[in-house]
């Protein structure tokens, strides 16, 4: 597929390493500059790596057209800031119709607002409290 | 009116003094605690200090009695979460956003906006010369 990732942090750079890996056409957008190098010093996003790095803010239109997202099948946003997440994945989902968008938002209300209405949200927050209480509840259960 | 006012820098203070001037009922939500303390100085009790995008906080500030709400911080997406939080949760009649980035004003109003307001699209209006045909 082809694949826009917003956001070049720890969570992006690896979906773009894997999904690269995979086989699929991957286009990764970041604001800082530097966020490409940092996931490559990290050992992520590697020489290794065949798609392409876009700089620019990835809530605005012409920078995700740059990116490719009037042709993209996956859109995925995970930068640090919950309302740029949901912003990027609307315009991908409403606007140039994506068919799979998936958005990163921490706070659970913001995640669960928006899940209602038609986007599909990850929660790290729930998620990874959830995992960890089951973990907690599987050892004393021993 | 009731009007909401979301951000409280340059823009948000006096949209929000020449509101209360003009005889509305305001609320201005800031997020920073020493700005919101100065805006309260200046303002007195309309201020509010909390998260505009938050619905737990839009709650408490009486947004279901509010004739409209004015996003103006200098996110454009902050501005574009709060008034779909507002118009989605609490059935605000009416959503105004400041954007800063001109191409917002078209992808705000498809993102159920009604009005979006760009000073750099207002500058070149009034830089350029009518046309005329």
């Amino acid at each position: 597929m082809k694949l826009v990732i917003v956001g070049c942090g720890r969570v992006g750079s690896q979906i773009a390493a894997d999904m690269d890996h995979a086989g699929h056409e991957v286009v990764i957008v970041d604001r800082d500059p530097n966020a490409f190098s940092r996931a490559s010093t990290r050992g992520v996003l590697t020489r290794e790596f065949k798609g392409d790095q876009v700089v620019g803010n990835g809530t605005d239109v012409d920078i995700l057209r740059r990116a490719g997202v009037e042709h993209a099948d996956g859109f995925v946003a995970v930068t640090e800031g919950d309302n740029r997440n949901i912003m990027a994945s609307q315009i991908a989902k409403n606007i140039f119709k994506v068919p799979h968008v998936v958005a990163r938002i921490y706070d659970p209300e913001r995640a669960e607002a928006y899940e209602k209405i038609g986007l599909h949200t990850i929660c790290p927050t729930l998620e990874g409290a959830r995992h960890i209480e089951k973990v907690l509840l599987e050892r004393e259960s021993r | 009116m009731y009007v909401i006012v979301v951000g409280g820098g340059t823009v948000g203070y006096y949209l929000s003094r020449d509101l209360v001037e003009r005889g509305h009922e305001v609320t201005l939500i800031e997020r920073d605690g020493k700005r919101a303390d100065w805006l309260e100085t200046q303002l007195g009790s309309i201020v509010m200090r909390g998260d505009g995008c938050e619905v737990r906080f839009l709650a408490q500030t009486g947004i279901e009695r509010a004739d409209a709400i004015i996003a103006v911080t200098a996110d454009d997406e902050d501005n574009l979460i709060a008034l779909q939080m507002a118009k989605k949760h609490f059935k605000v009649k009416k959503t105004i956003a400041r954007v800063n980035n001109p191409t917002n004003v078209e992808i705000f109003k498809m993102l159920g906006v009604d009005e979006a307001v760009s000073a750099t699209e207002v500058l070149l209006g009034a830089l350029e010369p009518p046309l005329t045909t």
